[in-house]
């Protein structure tokens, strides 16, 4: 479909629709005083492409780690709230550590976030977890019809990192080297298409389960297929909650997310809010899904937490009710409207 | 920097079913690299481009698949979303909607379903887009007469263009090239050779 901020060329005062050499001539000759026939679409893509740039200036993909006060200096002119949600913050988390706001933080933030953690752990079991999952990832892309090529430069990338820093204390690349990595394009770029490509097979597998909360989100006439195509699997696009379920589902990992924003303002003492995303789907392997009441059960409360947020907990529990697993998620998130970057706990 | 082994999976994959999908996909003549691609599309059944074959100029950006490639249409084509005057494409998956999920099969699928159904209200022609709008009839027989006209150019009397080219003093090498590059369109390669 062709999109709305490209300006259409301005109606000529030939208009000669008749293709005679001498017309077509006479009809580019007319077309030179006009100014938004010069203002071309590489141009127009050029000039983001430099936005960009500037921006990149501003903060690497994924920067340093910040003292969680740095949170406080930026907000010290800011809403007494969020003073005092930051606050709060402090009381549970040590650090933070800021993602570009290139509309790809959230998958950015999930990439540092889970490698930092294996590299830390050597969680063998958990590699061995999250290939099994990746694997069914790989094997639902292609029978949605997705053409190996496109997908399997990206994949691999993913794995090749999570071998990297899953080679034993020693072995493994350093922190730095790991934090090098995800701020070089050539490796952060595609691995954050790695995980748009899970979400967008996740979604699409669950097409029946998720069309209710697209359907839900600001266009109407989104379809599940639209939703995917325009704001999953292009770069750029900003994630909500249905790609965080839908990213957490497909790999089993748990993320949870923090939100400092202006929810429960009115009533009663300042909280913070925080949702855990616990993975809904245990038995992957089996194409019959048993677990669909579970998955239902985790987006209700998640919806809670967007629409009613004065309702949740004060974070001393975590949302879902799930009890195989008590541990908090490992991947944790801080939200601000439109921005997720990584926080670290005490 | 440009996925080289991706272009090439991609040359192959969407040769493989042209006669089905009615698009093909092919190195640019005289291109030095993979950057530099040719495609086609034939012209919807049922719609005024029907027999038409639609050549399409196609740069990769080094930044491909990460950037969309920049097509344009070879072909002079009357249709809402695609400039009258210099091929030029408004759709979405060319700009801000385009993922490394899509092919350059795919982009031409695209192309091909906008000839089926061009979006007036969105338009890159304002002239035609207001003739689809207010006179139907006569853009149907406008966007026939030019698939006519420019998509059914057979490659005969290619010899006569060229011989009235070299006679104009532009040698003949170039004349060729120039010629292939907008398919045959004797005025466009003079412009074209004029202006470079």
């Amino acid at each position: 479909m062709p999109d709305s901020t490209e300006a259409a060329e301005e109606p000529r005062s030939d208009q000669n629709p008749n293709p005679s050499a001498s017309g077509f001539l006479g009809a580019v000759t007319a077309e030179e005083g006009n100014e938004w026939s010069s203002f071309r679409d590489d141009e127009i893509m050029k000039q983001h492409s430099e936005i960009q740039a500037v921006e990149a200036v501003k903060i690497p993909f994924v920067g340093d780690k910040e003292p969680i006060t740095a949170l406080a200096a930026e907000f010290q002119y800011g809403s007494p709230i969020l003073q005092e949600k930051i606050k709060l913050i402090a009381e549970q988390y040590l650090a933070l550590r800021r993602t570009r706001g290139d509309g790809n933080c959230f998958f950015r933030s999930f990439m540092f976030s889970y490698l930092e953690h294996i590299l830390e752990t050597q969680d063998k079991a958990e590699v061995e977890r999250i290939i099994a999952h990746i694997e069914m990832c790989k094997k639902t892309l292609k029978s949605q019809g997705f053409t190996d090529f496109t997908f399997e430069d990206f994949f691999s990338t993913f794995l090749e990192q999570l071998e990297s820093v899953s080679q034993g204390q020693d072995a493994s690349i350093s922190h730095d080297e790991l934090l090098e990595r995800s701020r070089d394009q050539s490796i952060s770029d595609y691995v954050v298409m790695f995980f748009r490509f899970v979400t967008t097979g996740e979604i699409r597998s669950r097409s029946e389960f998720f069309e209710p909360f697209i359907l839900g989100l600001t266009n109407s006439s989104n379809t599940v297929d639209q939703f995917c195509k325009t704001s999953v699997e292009p770069m750029g696009e900003e994630s909500d909650h249905v790609h965080i379920t839908a990213l957490s589902d497909a790999l089993g990992v748990a993320i949870r997310v923090v939100y400092l924003d202006r929810s429960s303002c009115e009533a009663g003492p300042v909280t913070i809010n925080h949702h855990d995303f616990i993975p809904s789907a245990p038995s992957k392997m089996s194409t019959e899904r048993d677990d669909s009441t579970m998955a239902s059960t985790n987006i209700i409360t998640e919806t809670a937490t967007v629409s009613n947020p004065s309702e949740q907990e004060d974070g001393t529990t975590a949302t879902a009710a799930t009890t195989e697993d008590s541990r908090p998620p490992f991947v944790t998130l801080l939200y601000r409207p439109g921005h997720y970057d990584i926080l670290y706990p005490k | 920097m440009l996925d080289l082994s991706r272009v090439q999976k991609e040359l192959v994959e969407c040769n493989k079913d042209s006669d089905i999908s009615g698009v093909t996909l092919t190195l640019h003549a005289g291109a030095a690299d993979l950057t530099h691609l040719a495609g086609t599309i034939t012209g919807p059944l049922g719609t005024p481009y029907e027999g038409g074959t639609f050549h399409i100029d196609i740069q990769l950006p080094s930044g491909y698949p990460f950037e969309p490639p920049k097509m344009q249409f070879i072909t002079k084509v009357w249709h809402p979303n695609i400039s009258s005057q210099n091929g030029a494409i408004c759709l979405d998956i060319l700009k801000d909607q385009w993922s490394p999920a899509l092919t350059l099969k795919t982009a031409l699928l695209s192309l091909q379903a906008l000839l089926s159904a061009p979006e007036p209200g969105d338009p890159q022609d304002a002239v035609v887009a207001q003739q689809y709008l207010r006179d139907q009839p006569t853009f149907v027989v406008t966007a026939r007469y030019w698939t006519e006209t420019f998509a059914k150019r057979a490659s005969v009397g290619i010899e006569e263009k060229v011989q009235k080219l070299v006679e104009m003093g532009f040698p003949e090498g170039m004349v060729r090239s120039t010629l292939e590059l907008v398919n045959g369109d004797e005025n466009m390669a003079l412009e074209k050779l004029c202006s470079s």
